[in-house]
């Protein structure tokens, strides 16, 4: 996010800095800055007034033919540096000089000091390194850069008890290094960098990219000085590559400044920030400053690619975990299948499965486990018993309260042979302790093989149909409510002999399939199916029926239970 | 399926719309066992269920056997032709109490 542009207005005064606390700069060097700057001064007087002063002199030289200038020929006089540099070049070397030196020997310890320059001629290379872009001077662009957060070090020569606070301050991006300086400061560096300007009376091109190095560039500025304000924007980011904490992001912003501001991209763009890491020992050693061993750009990218390879580490490591989880998941569903599995057998197992006794079912569950089932069994005097039900809900709970009722039924059954007789005990036992209000829907009976002749209940279940020889049906509804509903609830049995058709009960599942019209199978669809089929086995009469349901039914949504009791033939 | 509860005549009424199968049968459910469990007399309002399965149904003899339980009177009202169909075949018809409308709930004092 851009910031607001610093303003020059007297009345908002840097937080308390008044422009006589600023420091002053050396008297000499300034003197120089001033008359290099005067459009009228002529080349030999300005070269006597830097020979008056022999220590500045001795500096200009030296760093006049540094390699940092690379002039072809050795400079021997200050008259000869006039002539050879230019009157420019020259204030630029001069104003390094005067920022350099303004602030030494005080209040902030040498370390300190060195540890800005390092990063003020990282700014200054960097800067350098765009002027040929930038259509600037590369001494121009040097200064600038060398400069523009001069302002800092004021800061904290005006604050050393926020000296400790430097390290934290060259780790962060120059984003973040405004903010922290409000937190600290109450103000930042470019606004006392203009101010500062003021004071020092700096070139206009340079007061203007101190001032709008971080703030929005304003319309009408003059094109080279919104250039080199461009510049210093760009070599702040560049500088800070090298020393920032979070390379990678700063990489990243640096490439996109670089595209934004000058087209830079690509090698063009790693040529320029190479640059940076090539030329700053050059450029310490002729400014006379102390640095440290410096990185190349390849080591600081390596930097930036380790913290990439971590955070790729932690999603590599994501992913594993995502991969077990999946794997896990698989696992567990993997048991529960074997286990639900298990489960149908065992309640397969509750089936019967001898059709000498007349009987013939068939059980089709929704899912792996039924609520419905039947049940077919010898009882007292050869009578057989047999019973359809269907348990409220669906799914595992329904099961386990069919298991129940299956068992009490088969084990109630071998002993009592009056239908309402055992419909009411197994109606108590299972009232006696409801859960969650599930009931069991049951229509069963008992007869008598040989004679055909039995007895029927209904509790709460679906009408019973006989088929009738005449090619009527006859039904046998429920005369009492669903099992476990109510303790003390009483069924009528209703007589039937199967001499005169075959019983055929089953569940909701069947007469709730619904045509490919979407109409409900229902009971009379059922009549219908079975007298359709009445000439067949039974066995294959009610596969036969239970086929046609299926396939018109369009979606399964509920078990299919299919009982057939008829007499028997012939054996 | 949607409920909404209602204070009227001394009864928490339950008002059930919609379907009552077994997905939405809980929601259904916990309305009116909450009405059971604060101690109200409960009326469930079945006048727009167009559909109910079993499961739907155990929810009403759940409310049926806790509110005996609790000695507290449960009854279904405005029942629909869909879900009195399902209590009839089921032979429940006569196991609720049911009343044609709230109106006609005996009022509790």
């Amino acid at each position: 996010m851009e910031n607001s542009p610093p303003t020059m207005d007297p009345a908002s005064p840097l937080c308390g800095i008044r422009p006589s606390d600023l420091p002053a700069p050396p008297r000499e060097a300034i003197r120089i800055v001033r008359a290099c700057s005067d459009p009228d001064i002529d080349s030999r007087r300005l070269g006597e007034m830097i020979t008056s002063d022999p220590v500045l002199t001795a500096e200009l030289l030296r760093i006049a033919n540094s390699a940092l200038f690379g002039l072809r020929s050795r400079v021997s006089s200050a008259a000869h540096a006039v002539t050879l540099l230019g009157h420019r070049a020259l204030r630029n070397l001069a104003l390094c000089i005067a920022m350099r030196d303004a602030l030494k020997g005080g209040r902030l310890p040498a370390e300190e000091l060195d540890r800005f320059w390092e990063s003020a001629l990282r700014r200054a290379v960097s800067a350098r390194a765009l002027a040929p872009v930038a259509n600037l001077e590369t001494d121009e662009c040097f200064t600038a850069g060398l400069i523009q957060d001069f302002g800092l070090l004021v800061l904290l020569w005006l604050h050393p008890e926020r000296v400790p606070e430097w390290g934290r301050l060259t780790a962060t991006d120059p984003e973040q290094r405004l903010e922290l300086e409000r937190q600290l400061f109450d103000t930042t560096h470019d606004r006392v960098g203009m101010e500062l300007a003021k004071v020092w009376e700096l070139p206009p091109s340079l007061a203007d990219a101190i001032a709008f190095h971080h703030a929005p560039i304003l319309q009408g500025l003059d094109p080279a000085h919104e250039r080199l304000a461009r510049v210093t924007r760009c070599a702040d980011w560049m500088a800070a590559l090298f020393e920032a904490d979070d390379k990678r992001m700063v990489f990243a912003r640096t490439l996109a400044l670089l595209a934004e501001c000058f087209d830079l991209v690509g090698e063009s763009a790693d040529g320029v920030l190479a640059r940076v890491a090539e030329e700053i020992d050059e450029a310490a050693e002729a400014l006379g400053m102390r640095i440290g061993d410096q990185p190349t750009l390849d080591q600081v990218l390596r930097d930036a690619n380790l913290r990439l390879a971590e955070e790729n580490l932690s999603f590599q490591e994501l992913t594993w975990r995502l991969e077990q989880t999946l794997a896990e998941r698989d696992r567990l569903a993997a048991q529960l299948e074997r286990e639900l599995s298990l489960a149908r057998e065992v309640q397969c197992g509750l089936l019967p499965r001898d059709a000498r006794l007349g009987v013939h079912g068939i059980n089709l569950p929704a899912h792996h486990l039924s609520g419905d089932f039947y049940d077919a069994f010898p009882s007292r005097g050869g009578r057989v018993w047999f019973a359809i039900a269907d348990v409220s809900g669906k799914g595992m709970h329904a099961a386990l309260l069919m298991a129940k009722t299956s068992s009490l039924l088969h084990c109630l059954g071998k002993g009592i042979t009056d239908p309402a007789a055992l419909f009411a005990t197994l109606n108590r036992e299972l009232a006696e302790h409801p859960i969650r209000g599930m009931f069991v829907s049951m229509a069963g009976g008992v007869f008598d093989p040989e004679s055909g002749e039995g007895v029927l209940v209904n509790a709460g279940h679906l009408p019973a149909l006989q088929a009738l020889a005449e090619g009527t049906c006859r039904q046998f509804p429920a005369s009492g409510p669903p099992l476990g509903v109510l303790t003390g609830s009483r069924y009528t049995p209703f007589p039937f002999n199967l001499r005169e058709g075959p019983l055929l009960l089953y569940t909701d599942g069947v007469t709730e399939a619904r045509r490919p019209s979407g109409e409900e199978l229902g009971i009379p669809g059922l009549r219908r199916l079975l007298r359709s089929h009445l000439r067949q086995p039974a066995g294959e009469r009610l596969q036969a029926m239970m086929d046609e349901i299926r396939h018109c039914k369009l979606t399964t949504h509920d078990d299919l239970t299919l009982l057939l009791v008829e007499e028997r033939h012939g054996d | 399926m949607s409920y909404e509860v209602q204070l009227e005549r001394g009864y928490a009424v339950v008002y059930l719309e919609g379907e009552i199968d077994m997905y939405q049968s809980p929601e259904a459910r916990g309305a009116i066992l909450n009405c059971l469990g604060n101690g109200h007399h409960t009326l469930v309002e079945m006048s727009a269920i167009r559909y109910i399965d079993s499961s739907g149904v155990a929810s009403l003899v759940e409310g049926l056997q806790t509110a005996r339980e609790r000695d507290l009177r449960f009854a279904l009202v405005g029942v629909s032709e869909a879900a009195m169909r399902v209590l009839q075949l089921a032979r429940l018809d006569g196991v609720f109490t049911i009343h044609s409308s709230v109106d006609r709930a005996p009022e509790v004092k």
